[in-house]
């Protein structure tokens, strides 16, 4: 049975030509003169349609109308043209701990939000205790403290305790997983999978794609407003993620003029290249990648080598590798580095080199030639927050049971 | 037809969340008086006050020691209490969907239920007012008329015009803000062009009172609103009232048809 229909639904927004107040002296002008303003289509001809129990996964670029497609689905705003159709009750959970007054105390914005997300009161009594228990001892303690003095992670904690809670037929969920310390987020996402495999329809925005692909069977990718791609996870994950990373890294310079460097050093060439396994299109974990480079010696004879650095994007180096210190004579030089498969962790890296003479003078330094990122990969698994680490290895290690008795 | 449907399908929804409706009219009054130390004594001292000051004005000063053969203090006392209700009502009806754009923004819900949760603070401070007035008015030596019972039908009235006028204000200054500073001018200049603090003795002879009585319906519902509390209070004219009532049922059915016009578009101005 379908439970959510979307039929070529877009919407409109104008941009006003004088960026100003919209004011009632404006309001008027426009009435009168009828000029008309820039038109915006958030959404341009979206259509789509769920089953009972599905869990879509809403996935795109920032401003590809992802948010405003949740807010057309949760009946916040009417879509310009088309239409929706939404069998069972609903509750879009677009932020957490939305209508929470700072003024009344925990306990008092539990019976609020519930509210306002459409609890009954009767069904927030019979869960209060539950709530309270999720959202963590600190808030048993200030259950009775205005919520202004929590620290914002109480307040996130409450706030996400009471959206778990929601018992709806169609869920939406718009980023709240991104809250909270890892303990929490690791609790939260339990309970989203929990919640998901119990037959609820589910509707998700989220830019955490390995937590799209373990919950959601269907992906909708947006893009400027429309739809790229919709239909199994797997399938549209895996174009998505392609189109995200750019997987050709390279630099060819045809004559030292033109090449970076200086007087001494100038690169030729430069190649990151990951070794993608035959059925993918994407670079993640598991997968092994190599470094070719080759620079021109334009100084006389001496002995070179090679010193190489991969950095996270947050500046700390993850690893230095060099090469022997070799003599060169005048010409082209050639390196070549590789690095294994479940290496680095998920994440975005930038490599820099640089070219030591007699392992101590730095000749030039390459810096940023590659900036790169690497997907996450996981199997069987429940928990969907940033594993942690830079480094991903997975090392032997077995466990077993050696004995049953004590 | 469509339009009545469509009405009654939209004051099933407010039913349906009635206690979303009683939850954001708690919220309103409890979050009120918070961090204050008189607490909801400011509903007692602020018409108190008020009373005085025009006391202090038509005695000391103007030299008026009598309206209309009533207790002064009574008739400013009880004009007061009905334009408080009526404009705080007006004002946070107003404001009521932009100051909550937060939820509205994030969550669906009848947007009506804004409005008449706002209400709530204003209704709670007329009742303690109206205690106040009781005591003055057993204290002044005066008896409780029994035209009272007409009172919740007088009450009724006030918040139909507060809320019609309220709804009509919110509808459209979600988008046009120019309103919102129209809003205090006609809180000002009512109070004095309607008889709150005078009665409508000198204005009721004059042929264009009936007109006056169509474009402000409150001048007929403020003397509605005293014969309900003033033992034999004769300048009650159900003719007026009349007139009044009409006009406050056809801008509050307005207001509902605009409100209903406009609703979907509040999000994309918030």
């Amino acid at each position: 049975m379908q439970v959510i229909d979307v039929s070529s639904v877009s919407k409109k927004y104008k941009v006003y030509k004088n960026p100003g107040p919209i004011s009632l002296k404006n309001g008027l002008k426009e009435v009168f003169s009828r000029k008309s303003n820039q038109e915006f289509w958030a959404i341009n001809d979206v259509s789509f349609s769920l089953s009972a129990g599905d869990k879509l996964g809403i996935v795109g670029n920032n401003g590809a109308g992802k948010s405003t497609l949740l807010k057309i689905l949760s009946r916040i705003t009417k879509p310009t043209t088309g239409s929706i159709s939404v069998h069972g009750k609903v509750a879009s959970l677009l932020e957490v701990g939305t209508g929470f007054h700072p003024e009344l105390t925990g306990r008092e914005n539990i019976f609020l939000n519930g509210a306002i997300l459409g609890m009954k009161k009767t069904e927030i009594t019979a869960q209060f205790d539950e709530i309270v228990d999720f959202a963590g001892e600190q808030i048993i303690r200030f259950l009775d403290t205005p919520v202004k003095r929590y620290s914002s992670g109480m307040y996130v904690r409450l706030g996400f305790a009471i959206a778990a809670h929601l018992n709806p037929e169609i869920l939406i969920i718009d980023e709240v997983l991104a809250v909270g310390d890892a303990d929490f987020q690791k609790k939260s996402l339990g309970k989203m999978k929990e919640v998901a495999s119990r037959e609820k329809t589910i509707l998700f925005v989220s830019h955490n794609l390995t937590a799209v692909a373990n919950l959601c069977n269907k992906t909708l990718h947006l893009e400027k407003g429309s739809v790229k791609a919709f239909g199994d996870t797997g399938q549209i994950l895996t174009s998505y993620m392609a189109a995200l990373q750019n997987n050709v890294f390279e630099h060819h310079y045809e004559r030292p003029e033109l090449a970076p460097g200086n007087d001494i050093i100038r690169l030729k060439y430069a190649k990151l290249h990951p070794r993608l396994k035959e059925d993918q299109s994407y670079w993640d974990i598991r997968h092994a990648f190599n470094i070719e480079l080759e620079f021109w010696n334009l100084g006389g004879t001496s002995n070179l080598n090679i010193s190489l650095h991969v950095y996270a994007s947050t500046g700390e180096c993850i690893f230095n590798v060099g090469t022997g210190s070799i003599p060169c004579r005048y010409g082209l030089i050639r390196a070549n580095l590789e690095v294994p498969g479940h290496y680095l962790n998920d994440g975005n890296y930038v490599v820099s080199f640089m070219v030591v003479k007699d392992k101590s003078i730095i000749l030039h330094n390459f810096e940023e030639i590659f900036n790169f990122e690497i997907a996450d990969f996981r199997e069987d698994t429940t928990w969907y927050g940033k594993w942690p680490g830079y480094v991903r290895p997975s090392f032997s290690f077995p466990i077993e049971q050696i004995s049953e008795t004590i | 037809m469509g339009i009545f449907k469509r009405f009654n399908s939209q004051f099933k929804d407010i039913i349906h969340d009635s206690e979303l409706l009683f939850i954001l009219a708690k919220r309103d009054i409890s979050v009120r008086y918070k961090q204050t130390y008189l607490g909801v004594g400011w509903a007692i001292v602020r018409p108190v006050m008020t009373m005085l000051v025009f006391l202090f004005a038509f005695k000391n000063v103007a030299k008026i020691q009598d309206l209309s053969g009533y207790p002064i203090q009574l008739v400013i006392f009880s004009g007061i209490l009905f334009w408080n209700l009526f404009a705080t009502t007006f004002q946070s009806v107003s404001n009521s969907i932009i100051s909550n754009g937060n939820l509205i923004s994030k969550v669906y819900f009848p947007r009506l239920i804004i409005c008449l949760s706002s209400m709530a603070v204003s209704l709670i401070d007329f009742l303690v007012g109206l205690v106040v007035y009781l005591i003055l008015m057993l204290a002044l030596g005066q008896s409780i008329s029994i035209h009272i019972i007409l009172l919740p039908l007088a009450l009724i009235l006030t918040l139909l015009s507060s809320l019609g006028f309220g709804i009509l204000f919110a509808s459209f200054s979600v988008k046009y803000r120019d309103l919102l500073q129209i809003i205090p001018l006609v809180v000002q200049y009512g109070f004095f062009v309607t008889p709150i603090v005078y009665t409508s003795q000198s204005l009721i002879g004059s042929k264009w009172f009936i007109y006056y009585s169509i474009i402000n319906p409150l001048a007929g519902l403020v003397e509605f609103f005293r014969y309900s509390l003033l033992v034999k209070y004769h300048l009650f004219n159900p003719q007026i009232l009349w007139i009044s009532v009409a006009s406050t049922l056809f801008i509050f059915s307005l207001s509902l048809f605009v409100f209903h016009k406009r609703e979907d578009s509040f999000v994309d101005h918030l």
